[in-house]
């Protein structure tokens, strides 16, 4: 089994060690992982603020560059880039037959990550040790795009010294939404405290998720705040070499 | 000059305006009022947790909901694909049953034919039953100043509505037009037109309503209402109501007038089977409101009471641009709010600040559509796309695509504003370009280093100050993954 | 007065290939986990009925014949005080014999014909109104009442007291089926009303009122 890495643009700038914990894990069960160089970005700023043309630029470079591997899947550990590639590349290239084949041909391969280590490989127990109480964040794009809910909780609930813990307002978005963040700050705040809210009640100290956008945004407001919750990727806590 | 009887005392006057209605521009400043405002955001909040938790439970509980719901999609499909058709065999259907019709183009066409026909019966009261529709085209305020000759006294049934119109206020929620209000400003501003003091207590504000609106509906020349549906097959007009008013107004009054958006039509009488299930089982969790009313046309032979005439004024204002482009979905709304309960962005702002009759995600995405984008440019921004209001929709709308295909379009009119253009374009190409890419990567890590402090930016004016105002942000690593990848990570 | 050609001109169909193409989101609506409750074939129809009639704070009670019937109303008509019964002129309601017994009660009972001088004031002053219904629907314990000759409308809206009486064999069970008969039968009156249960709003800090404009106190008796 061999997959090509999708390390969205965030992860490969702000949090590398999700990539590295992804090719940790991918690798401790036994799947060879490629890193296509020349990547750089899915496209979904422009075109989450309306710019088709320049999201369709870069949405070939994309398919450039991944079309020119060889691989079985291409594995991403973020739901809202997954879905990009997966879902919006060909409502983008809706009108241009071509391109919108090749991003379907593309789109059936990319597998976020907890979805890949679930449904792909049937591994739900990594042996992973991490202790803490922790409240697990689906992203809205995973949750509505990708349907993908209980795959990340039975990861978790399988690593030892960690307490999975319900919270309230599961459902809401954490208010990040990309361009949304800077457009409508107060709005995109209220709604990261909303879920802080529903974080502190439910006594957590550990906040997951598969994408590191919704935790950028929220640990950015939980330490504004005072908290002192950490914030992991789903796969720096299943790394079998974190801490080293 | 001649002395002129003294202004007939009207209980109450329209002097809600649709549209932006605070001088503060923009939907996030705008917000700041209803964010800083924690009964607004508790009141929202339970609201929207009972009426998802009802709507969960009725709505689960249906064995062919999902096939409702592609049968309500098609459905309006069908109607809006033979629109010309269906509202022919409509109009045919309602003359048929002796009832009037009439194609109103705009607000003002519709406006101008309530007023005539007021006029030619000498009416005085007109009794209405919640519609959205009026509201849109500000029927009530317009009849009030631009055809204030006629004297006419618009009340506004709906207990919420009602207070709302008292207040001088829009309704907030399609569903809970006062969900803004506490029972004690509800107290305060129905005392003042009771001129005794009530106390903020809901069975004696609700008698009293009972009692002064009862006068109004036993004394209204006209009672008018919405429509929640039109069959075409039957000419029948469907309205939906738990309080009765509904009802009341087509029952007592001698005219009724039905003023009906042209989307709201479905083909056959059978369709209605559909739409009835879903409807309130969405939008308030009810199996069933109280009173689902079908009207086709005026009174029969021999009946004493329902209305001696019936008006359907078929309501385009805009909505026939829609039809055939990739936005004819949303005509395909059947306001029933169940989007804007799930809303994120809904349960920290309220209604209001959408600035609009229709708010949360319908609102945004209709209003634009509506009145164009130059009015309402910041609405399809009023989300961060999370697609909860195209998950609850019952008809499977996709509003959270429509939002984005409303920012597609803002920057195909050129509305997106040169510096986003510049940036966007920069960003292309930077991500076309893995040089430029690394470069940038490496340009910002230098970039930052005077702005670091105990692990996050410190905060910046310009565009980014929007995050650095609330929130830390995390500084770029000091090496990127692709640097990591290289320098070891690849072999393992 | 905008023409009417110019309007269907607007309006007049332009292609357009829509999909219906829903999120995969695991909602509860939309997808079918576990086996739902409600759409099993209701086995008694008029149990169901009052059942859900109950659920919706409305009062029901199934009765062997029209003179127990009869006593439900009497009873009612005593419990609420009740000076003036206005009644649909119908000739299930005359067979009920109830005129009799409330007039020696000393309570006036009004029938909704063209006898009485001012039918909709007589409306707003009655304090029961007294209606039989087409049909009810088990599914939700809703009455459905058609509008015609001696069925007034208000009759079942104005008073704060409503009840009606009717044959348990004309207890449909689903809305659906309601629709459709209607549907099939064609000639749809002029007014159809599905009523279920008492007035309500929750507009005033979602805290329920009852019988805001229509009757607050609701009572169906199913006979047989």
């Amino acid at each position: 089994m061999k997959v090509a890495l999708f390390a969205p643009c965030y992860v490969d700038l702000i949090n590398p060690e999700v990539g590295v914990g992804v090719v940790r894990v991918l690798r401790k069960l036994g799947v060879e992982v490629v890193y296509p160089e020349r990547q750089t970005c899915c496209g979904q700023p422009a075109f989450n603020s309306g710019f088709f043309d320049e999201a369709r630029g870069v949405a070939r470079h994309f398919l450039d560059v991944f079309e020119n591997e060889r691989w079985d899947y291409v594995v991403c550990p973020s739901g809202s880039c997954a879905t990009m590639v997966s879902h919006y590349y060909p409502f983008i290239f809706k009108d241009l037959p071509e391109d919108r084949e090749r991003s379907e041909t593309l789109g059936h391969s990319v597998r976020e990550f907890s979805d890949f280590l679930v449904n792909v490989l049937g591994v739900t127990d990594l042996g992973a040790h991490h202790e803490g109480r922790a409240v697990f964040h689906t992203g809205c794009h995973q949750r509505r795009e990708l349907g993908i809910l209980n795959e990340p909780r039975k990861l978790l609930r399988n690593v030892s010294g960690l307490e999975l813990l319900d919270w309230g307002n599961e459902e809401l978005c954490c208010g990040f939404g990309g361009t949304f963040s800077v457009k409508m700050p107060d709005v995109s705040t209220a709604m990261a405290d909303e879920k802080i809210a529903a974080l502190e009640k439910s006594g957590a100290d550990t906040l997951v998720s598969c994408d590191s956008s919704c935790l950028m945004h929220l640990e950015g407001r939980l330490k504004r705040t005072g908290h002192d919750t950490r914030v992991l990727h789903l796969a720096e806590i299943l790394d079998p070499q974190k801490d080293g | 000059m001649t002395t002129s009887k003294p202004a007939r005392q009207h209980d109450t006057e329209d002097r809600r305006r649709e549209g932006i209605k605070s001088n503060v521009e923009g939907f996030n400043e705008r917000s700041r009022k209803a964010i800083g405002d924690r009964q607004l955001h508790d009141a929202v909040a339970l609201a929207s947790k009972n009426l998802i938790e009802g709507r969960n439970k009725v709505l689960g509980a249906l064995p062919d909901a999902p096939e409702l719901r592609e049968r309500a999609y098609r459905i309006k499909q069908e109607t809006m694909a033979n629109l010309d058709r269906y509202l022919e065999q409509m109009a045919d259907a309602v003359e048929a049953r002796g009832g009037n019709v009439f194609f109103a183009r705009d607000g003002e066409d519709a406006i101008r034919y309530v007023a005539d026909l007021a006029r030619r019966k000498g009416a005085r009261i007109i009794a209405k039953s919640k519609s959205m529709a009026t509201e849109e085209i500000e029927l009530n305020r317009r009849l009030e100043e631009d055809y204030a000759d006629l004297d006419l006294e618009i009340v506004e049934t709906d207990l919420g509505e009602w207070i709302a119109q008292l207040a001088g206020e829009t309704p907030s929620h399609i569903v809970g037009p006062i969900l803004h209000m506490s029972r004690q400003r509800v107290a305060d501003i129905l005392s003042s037109v009771a001129g005794e003091k009530l106390p903020p207590n809901v069975e004696e504000l609700t008698k009293f309503a009972r009692k002064r609106l009862r006068e109004k509906f036993l004394a209204a020349e006209i009672g008018m209402t919405g429509a929640n549906f039109g069959v075409a097959e039957t000419g029948t007009v469907v309205t939906v109501t738990n309080e009765g008013n509904g009802r009341l107004v087509t029952s007592v009054p001698p005219v009724h007038v039905v003023v009906m958006g042209i989307e709201k039509l479905v083909p056959k009488f059978e369709d209605l089977s559909t739409f009835v299930q879903l409807l309130s089982r969405s939008g308030t969790g009810q199996k069933i409101t109280v009173y689902t009313n079908f009207i086709t046309g005026p009174r029969a032979e021999g009946e004493l009471d329902g209305a001696e005439e019936l008006h359907l004024i078929l309501l385009d204002n805009g909505r026939s641009k829609l039809l055939g482009t990739e936005f004819e979905e949303a005509l395909y709304c059947i306001r029933c709010g169940a989007c804007l309960n799930v809303c994120p962005v809904y349960r920290q702002t309220g209604g209001h600040t959408y600035g609009s009759t229709y708010s949360g995600p319908i609102g945004a995405v209709i209003t634009p559509l509506l009145k164009g984008d130059k009015e309402a440019k910041d609405l399809p921004h009023a989300s961060s796309l999370c697609g909860a209001c195209s998950e609850a929709c019952p008809v499977g709308i996709p509003l959270h695509d429509l939002l984005l295909k409303l920012r597609n379009r803002q920057v195909e009119e050129g509305l997106a504003g040169r510096a986003q253009s510049v940036a966007f374009k920069g960003f292309e190409n930077t991500m076309r370009s893995p040089a430029l890419y690394r470069i940038s990567g490496k340009a910002g890590r230098l970039a930052q280093k005077p702005l670091e402090k105990d692990g996050s930016i410190r905060p910046l004016p310009g565009p980014l100050s929007g995050w650095t105002n609330t929130r830390d942000l995390p500084p770029l690593a000091p090496k990127s993954f692709r640097e990591l990848w290289k320098e070891g990570l690849k072999d393992g | 007065m905008a023409d009417r050609a110019e309007f269907m001109e607007r309006v007049r169909h332009r292609t357009r290939t829509g999909a219906y193409r829903p999120t995969h989101a695991p909602d509860v609506a939309w997808t079918r986990e576990g086996a739902p409750l409600e759409k099993e074939p209701i086995e008694n129809p008029p149990a169901r009925f009052l059942e859900e009639l109950e659920a919706v704070g409305g009062h029901g009670r199934r009765v062997r014949n029209i003179t127990e019937a009869r006593k439900y109303v009497l009873s009612l008509v005593r419990e609420r005080d009740a000076k003036l019964v206005l009644r649909w002129d119908v000739e299930e309601l005359d067979r009920m014999k109830a005129d009799g017994p409330l007039r020696e009660a000393g309570v006036e009972v009004a029938v909704w014909n063209d006898d009485l001088e001012d039918p909709k004031d007589v409306a707003a002053r009655a304090d029961i109104g007294l209606s039989t219904a087409a049909w009810a629907i088990a599914e939700t314990g809703s009455l459905v009442l058609e509008g015609g000759p001696g069925w007034g409308r208000v009759v079942t809206l104005l008073p704060p007291c409503y009840v009606a009486v009717l044959p348990a064999k004309r207890v449909l069970s689903t809305v659906p089926e309601t629709i459709e008969r209607y549907a099939e039968r064609g000639g749809i009156p002029a007014n159809v009303c599905f009523h279920t249960g008492p007035s309500r709003s929750g507009d005033i800090e979602m805290t329920l009122a009852i019988g805001v404009h229509g009757p607050g106190d609701v009572h169906v008796v199913l006979v047989g």
